[in-house]
């Protein structure tokens, strides 16, 4: 229901029902003091016959110049009926004082009077006095209601008018291009509809700011696939080119590292795809590093073994961390994975978890040629590999780690190892005590 | 016929290089730009290059447009995963012959590199035909006087490179640069041992020593010309 017919049947009823009480009291009020005054009337009438001779009544009571409703009997002290003003069946003698009597159907108000040699009663019909006040809040309640429908017109524009700045956002939104997402005019709008604005345009800004994210990534990623598939479309020229046994053996070798690879960069792809950034962690879940260190240690045991590195498992301590845990075990694959294919053969790759100073610590070092110390800024950026290296690496393993880092609020660094031969990459997250 | 081959990705590099040795093309290859830079700058017997543009060290259009700016007339094709048409224009406006977009096939590759050698040379026609001979770089089959000949890869390369300029004689030299590449073991004689191997299956007269100079083909002898054109 649209607002302005909600606040226009509202304020139309909050109009009929104060009309009516006020027209319901006034009715009552008129009811109560026309109920006076027609008792007073009746007492008036009687008391002027109480002192006339009985006979003179007949000629009196005209003269009274009271309506044809009303009913004048008089009884002598035998209990005669000796005057009735109208014709027809008598009222039923009353107790003196105001009393309420039926008669025919009829309710009649009849005032008695005793006096010792007669019994005087004027009465009138009950309705006369309420048709009275029925009239007179009539008087007040038609004026309300006849006017109901020029309220409501003005209720109507002017509600319309208050809501118009709505209505011009929701014309600027239909109207703006499906994939536009500039920001809505936010200047002369009223106060209430401000926030909302701001609100909705910060929502924009930060849907653009994915959007454009993730175009970019695209982008990067179609690029960054030329690569792998140009390397398998040469192999599979030279496997057909093969002529012998060996050299067809030669290229489908070639041909099978090349799949390798375009399977691993788009297998990272999509890891990096995955760790939406900025976005929450859906449900963060208690992550013992120690714990993760040992699995993805057995997981690239095989890839260590091909290599002929060492991967060993050092200081393994309880460090706990709330977390993604798909996340966390990508961060920690790929600086494990990372240290493995950077090393050369015959050398070793030392994973180390651990609390300290109330951080929870994952430590990857290898004996590999490390990262310069001018490049270690620009490491961690899609898809760039070192200048000069030979592995064939996604250039996003860095990249994944950073951003699974980042989401957890966990700090990233690169340093020298130990011995100042290779790379040492410490995560520290904010540490959660064991519970 | 002596290339360079500028390409930063390994596996790229491997396999480019392995097809233009089948093709007979002696291939040198490096990772960098710098590397680039200094192989064109000590190695004046290069006769194309094969150049990437996202490279280490120094950008390929930076490295075309030195190449350029210093006179060096060598034939540049881009090999590029860059395939926007602004940067295939602003490739060829600084200088590059020819624009190949990664990934491509290597049968084009090895087309578009004998047509740039062609151009190079002044030929349109895809075919040499001088002294007698006629050498076919796309089939690399040569004949001799109308007559089939069989050689090796090496001696094509030979042969070819004496008929890139036919008349002037190449010292010994300037041979082992266009037939060998870095690293290569090169025995004190090879060259004398190819040209020996080929007057063994040409003649005496197909290729001639100049004392002193080195080695030349000369315009066939008259009649030599004839006969071919009467066994033809």
């Amino acid at each position: 229901m649209s607002i302005r017919r909600k606040l226009l049947l509202a304020l139309l009823a909050a109009l009929v029902v104060t009309g009516l009480a006020a027209s319901g009291a006034t009715w009552l009020e008129v009811r109560r003091q026309a109920n006076e005054l027609f008792d007073y009337q009746l007492e008036q009438m009687a008391l002027s016959l109480a002192d006339q001779p009985l006979a003179a009544s007949a000629e009196l009571v005209p003269q009274l110049g009271l309506g044809q409703d009303y009913v004048v009997q008089v009884w002598d002290a035998g209990g005669v009926l000796a005057y009735i003003s109208k014709n027809g069946a008598p009222l039923p003698p009353s107790t003196s004082g105001y009393d309420n009597v039926a008669l025919d159907g009829e309710d009649w108000r009849v005032f008695t009077l005793q006096t010792p040699d007669r019994t005087i009663q004027v009465a009138a019909p009950a309705e006369l006095r309420s048709g009275r006040a029925t009239a007179m809040a009539l008087r007040i309640l038609v004026p309300i209601l006849a006017t109901i429908p020029v309220y409501g017109l003005i209720i109507w524009l002017i509600v319309g008018e208050g809501l118009r700045p709505l209505y011009e956002i929701a014309r600027a939104i239909r109207r703006r291009q499906p994939a536009s997402l500039e920001p809505l005019p936010e200047r002369g709008l009223p106060d209430e509809v401000a926030p909302m604005v701001t609100e909705l345009n910060a929502l924009l800004e930060r849907l653009r700011d994915a959007l454009e994210r993730q175009k970019r990534f695209t982008a990067d990623a179609a690029h960054e696939l030329r690569s792998p598939l140009t390397a398998l479309q040469v192999q599979l020229d030279m496997l057909s080119r093969a002529r012998t046994a060996e050299e067809t053996r030669d290229a489908l070798d070639a041909l099978r590292a090349g799949m390798k690879r375009a399977s691993r960069l788009v297998e990272q792809m999509l890891t990096m795809a995955r760790l939406e950034p900025e976005a929450p962690l859906a449900q963060p879940a208690l992550v013992a590093l120690d714990a993760l260190a040992s699995q993805v240690a057995g997981e690239l045991e095989p890839l260590a073994e091909a290599r002929r590195i060492e991967l060993r498992l050092e200081r393994l301590e309880p460090a706990r961390v709330a977390g993604d845990a798909t996340a966390l075990h990508a961060l920690a694959r790929n600086l494990a994975d990372n240290a493995i294919r950077y090393t050369p053969f015959g050398g070793a790759v030392r994973l180390a978890a651990f609390s300290e100073e109330g951080h929870a610590v994952l430590q990857v070092e290898d004996t590999g040629p490390g990262i310069p110390a001018e490049e270690r800024s620009r490491v961690f950026d899609r898809f760039y590999r070192l200048p000069g290296s030979s592995v064939e690496g996604s250039g996003l393993g860095l990249a994944i780690a950073k951003q699974v880092a980042d989401a957890h609020g966990a700090e990233i660094a690169l340093a020298d190892a130990a011995g100042g031969h290779g790379l040492r990459v410490t995560v520290r997250f904010k540490a959660v005590s064991a519970a | 016929m002596r290339l360079l081959l500028v390409e930063d990705d390994a596996m790229i590099g491997t396999g480019v290089r392995a097809a233009l040795r089948q093709d007979g093309y002696v291939v040198d290859w490096v990772q960098d730009g710098a590397a680039a830079e200094a192989a064109l700058a000590a190695e004046p017997a290069f006769a194309l290059v094969l150049l990437d543009l996202g490279l280490p060290k120094k950008d390929g259009l930076a490295l075309l447009e030195g190449l350029r700016r210093r006179g060096k007339r060598i034939p540049v094709l881009i090999i590029t995963a860059r395939d926007a048409v602004a940067d295939r224009v602003r490739g060829l406006d600084l200088g590059a012959d020819d624009y190949l977009v990664k990934p491509f096939e290597l049968d084009e590759l090895s087309a578009r590199i004998r047509a740039l050698l062609r151009r190079h040379a002044g030929r349109a026609e895809p075919v040499i035909e001088f002294g007698g001979f006629r050498l076919d770089p796309t089939t690399r089959k040569v004949s001799y006087l109308g007559r089939d000949v069989n050689v090796s890869g090496r001696e094509f390369s030979l042969l070819t490179a004496l008929l890139e300029r036919p008349g002037r004689p190449l010292s010994r030299a300037q041979l082992e640069e266009r037939l060998y590449g870095w690293g290569e073991e090169i025995a004190s004689n090879s060259v004398e041992v190819h040209v020996h191997n080929l007057r063994r299956k040409l003649g005496e007269r197909a290729i001639r020593t100049v004392r002193g100079a080195g080695y030349v083909i000369d315009e066939a002898p008259a009649e030599a010309c004839r006969s071919a054109a009467s066994s033809s």
